[in-house]
């Protein structure tokens, strides 16, 4: 029980300091998201237009966008102008005056088209120019029947639309070649596995600073004056210490499960994984807590470090980009192998059993780590 | 009476430093025992080893007939330790402190928390009994370290430099709350090195200095073992140092020493000395700003011990 009690106040503290709410809770969220959205599939992009009022071509120009990109309305071109320049939509698009009329008299009426030369407005405008093709194509047939058959408009369209309908249609196949980087994988599954993972361990790891804190108020030693032996003093700092990764881990899975539908391939070995990772960010927490007497010192390394890991282990860039050199580097650190597993069962369909290589190795580092931490701990706090 | 406490043969060196060199005593059950000693004298390390903290190089410790070392979880559970540190989270509230502790020395329930009332209402902090301790002053702290030792009701509680760096009133309040618990009965081990507190509140005195215990006795028994001599303050400015010399080899001088801007000089009946005590100091080049005679107290015997002045250092 007491051991519990030390792990339970170490979790309340966790809590109790402000700035955690923010690395714990919101930062690895907005990293998981901006990822993703870096992996594209979620994004649309926003159109602005100006377009005379009871235009019937401009109203079923713009209908057609609104089905690909959400369309803000302007009334002035300078607002469509400076909300393009600002970037607050990604183009804009300026539909002149008497378009219906212009297009039927069988004039060329230009429609003006804004973007940023580095945005995703380039791509829109091929989007446009398509609409505006597929709506005025059969308008411009059946103006040049109406013309050469000497017969009304809207017969003319009737006609274009009768032998539209009995031309068959380009079929398109596509095919796929080569060998996709990262199969199986939806937008955001990339984005919280290497977060969970690179939180998991700052978090852990920044948690040493709680640790000092407690030897310089003296509470540490108090702890010792009580009925409660090193070696349970001991087991409760570790135990928090794994309990504050944990909920990092599991509340970065519930929230991106629940959110973003993030596949975490088989629950049992995504627990798995978390479990024997949250070891080893707590052991290494105990061990850099027992290595420094200044919680702020402690605190920068544990940023630095968890940070440094995290890039190197492929939790900011995916190894696979890596040169092989690097990535043999990589291989050096726990989250390479937390990161492999959550490869495996999230991009292989993997199970328990398919990660077990990886699980070891990193039981291995939590089994060295913690060996180190008792014996550092014991030492500083007996002292 | 039965003791609480017995400490035999103490000893603990750090590298080259005797810390403790071979201390004996005892508290009785429902005792105040003060070790009064200069900070650097080894009350923190002798008080270390008696609650387990710190394992002596020889000796033994028994407390509630428990032998105690850092492993003795029996003898552990006899003692309440306030340290001289605040050590408590300052991240969590007053109850939430008591409840931590409490909760270590395996209370649970219902009478956990009422005993957390008890020890607040004993320290005066229930009114703010929720707030974070990091609210608190100084005095509100050192209060709330102290309700922590006595939490589990301990049969004896080891109150290492409890005052420290307090304003007046929190010392006098915790001084108050100290003189209850010894009323109501229990053992109380205080380490000072204010000799007013020590004087207030201890039945019997150990006196410490370089790891040894020098003199142990009630006041009365020590202020009547150096004889009936008067303290003399000087306060001045100039060559303390030299005029503290000249006056150990004045005639009736007893003991002289200078600290922190003051000498304290032994004279065996003041009234008689004053005018000589005075020209030696405008002899060595100070200038007297303030004179203070006092009766024989306990900082008399630690003069007359020791050959150095115990003052207040804050």
């Amino acid at each position: 029980m007491r051991i519990l009690t030390i792990a339970r106040n170490a979790l309340r503290r966790l809590f109790r300091d402000r700035s955690n709410i923010f690395f714990v809770f919101v930062l690895p969220i907005a990293l998981v998201l901006l990822i993703g959205a870096q992996f594209g599939g979620g994004f649309t992009p926003t159109v602005g237009v100006t377009a005379p009022v009871g235009d019937e071509l401009a109203d079923r120009l713009v209908a057609e966008l609104a089905e690909l990109y959400q369309i803000r309305e302007y009334e002035i071109r300078d607002e469509l102008v400076l909300s393009v320049e600002r970037g607050w939509v990604e183009s804009g698009l300026e539909i002149p005056v008497r378009f219906t009329d212009s297009v039927l008299a069988g004039e060329r009426p230009e429609i003006g088209y804004l973007s940023q030369p580095d945005t995703s407005g380039q791509g829109v405008q091929t989007a446009v120019s398509a609409t505006l093709e597929r709506i005025l194509a059969p308008i411009t047939a059946a103006s040049v029947v109406s013309e050469t058959q000497g017969i009304p408009l809207e017969q003319a369209e009737v006609v274009v639309q009768g032998v539209a309908g009995s031309v068959p249609p380009v079929q398109v196949e596509t095919r796929t070649t080569g060998e996709a980087l990262f199969p199986n994988l939806g937008q955001f599954d990339l984005g919280a596995s290497s977060q969970l993972v690179l939180f998991m361990f700052l978090t852990g790891l920044t948690g040493s600073a709680a640790l000092i804190q407690s030897r310089q108020l003296g509470v540490t030693r108090r702890m010792l004056s009580t009925p409660a032996s090193t070696r349970t003093i001991l087991a409760g700092e570790a135990l928090g210490r794994l309990g504050v990764t944990l909920f990092q881990g599991v509340y970065i899975v519930a929230v991106t499960l629940v959110v973003f539908r993030v596949n975490w391939g088989d629950p049992l070995g995504a627990a798995a994984i978390m479990l024997v990772f949250g070891m080893v960010a707590s052991s290494a927490a105990m061990l850099l807590g027992s290595l420094f007497s200044n919680d702020q010192q402690a605190g920068g390394i544990a940023v630095v470090l968890g940070l440094g890991l995290a890039a190197l282990g492929g939790s900011m860039v995916p190894v696979e980009i890596f040169s092989s050199t690097m990535q043999s580097i990589s291989m050096f650190t726990p989250h390479y192998w937390a990161n492999d597993a959550f490869a495996e069962l999230v991009r292989r369909d993997g199970s328990v059993a398919d990660i077990l290589p990886q699980l070891g190795v990193m039981a291995a580092y939590a089994v060295v780590l913690s060996a180190l931490a008792t014996w550092r701990l014991q030492r500083a706090i007996t002292r | 009476m039965t003791n609480i406490l017995l400490v035999e043969e103490l000893e603990r060196s750090f590298d080259d430093l005797l810390a403790v060199a071979g201390v004996s005593f005892f508290v009785e059950s429902g005792e105040t025992y003060g070790l009064l000693g200069p900070n650097g004298a080894g009350k923190t390390t002798m008080i270390s080893m008696i609650a387990g903290l710190l394992e002596a190089d020889r000796g033994s410790i028994r407390v509630a007939g428990q032998p105690m070392a850092t492993t003795s979880t029996a003898a552990k559970r006899a003692i309440g330790l306030v340290p001289q540190d605040i050590a408590i989270y300052p991240d969590l509230t007053a109850k939430e402190n008591l409840a931590f502790f409490g909760s270590l020395y395996g209370m649970r329930g219902a009478a956990l928390n009422a005993r957390i009332e008890t020890v607040l209402e004993i320290v005066g902090l229930r009114d703010r009994a929720d707030d974070r301790s990091d609210q608190y002053s100084g005095g509100m702290k050192r209060r709330l370290n102290i309700a922590v030792g006595l939490l589990h009701e301990p049969q004896l509680l080891i109150l290492d430099e409890p005052t420290v760096g307090v304003d007046p009133q929190s010392r006098n309040a915790i001084l108050e709350s100290v003189e209850a618990l010894s009323t109501d009965g229990m053992s109380v081990l205080y380490t000072t090195h204010y000799m007013e507190e020590a004087e207030r509140l201890c039945d019997r005195v150990g006196i410490i200095d370089n790891g040894l215990l020098v003199a142990e006795g009630s006041r009365r028994d020590l202020v009547d073992g150096i004889g009936q001599n008067d303290t003399v303050h000087v306060s001045g400015t100039g060559d303390l140092r030299s005029a503290t010399e000249a006056l150990r080899s004045a005639e009736g001088v007893v003991q002289a020493a200078e600290a922190h801007g003051v000498i304290t000089v032994m004279v065996d009946r003041a009234a008689g000395r004053l005018p000589s005590i005075l020209a030696t100091c405008g002899e060595a080049g100070v200038s007297v700003t303030a004179l203070d005679v006092s009766e024989p107290n306990l900082e008399a015997v630690f003069l007359h011990l020791t050959g150095k002045a115990l003052r207040d250092e804050t």
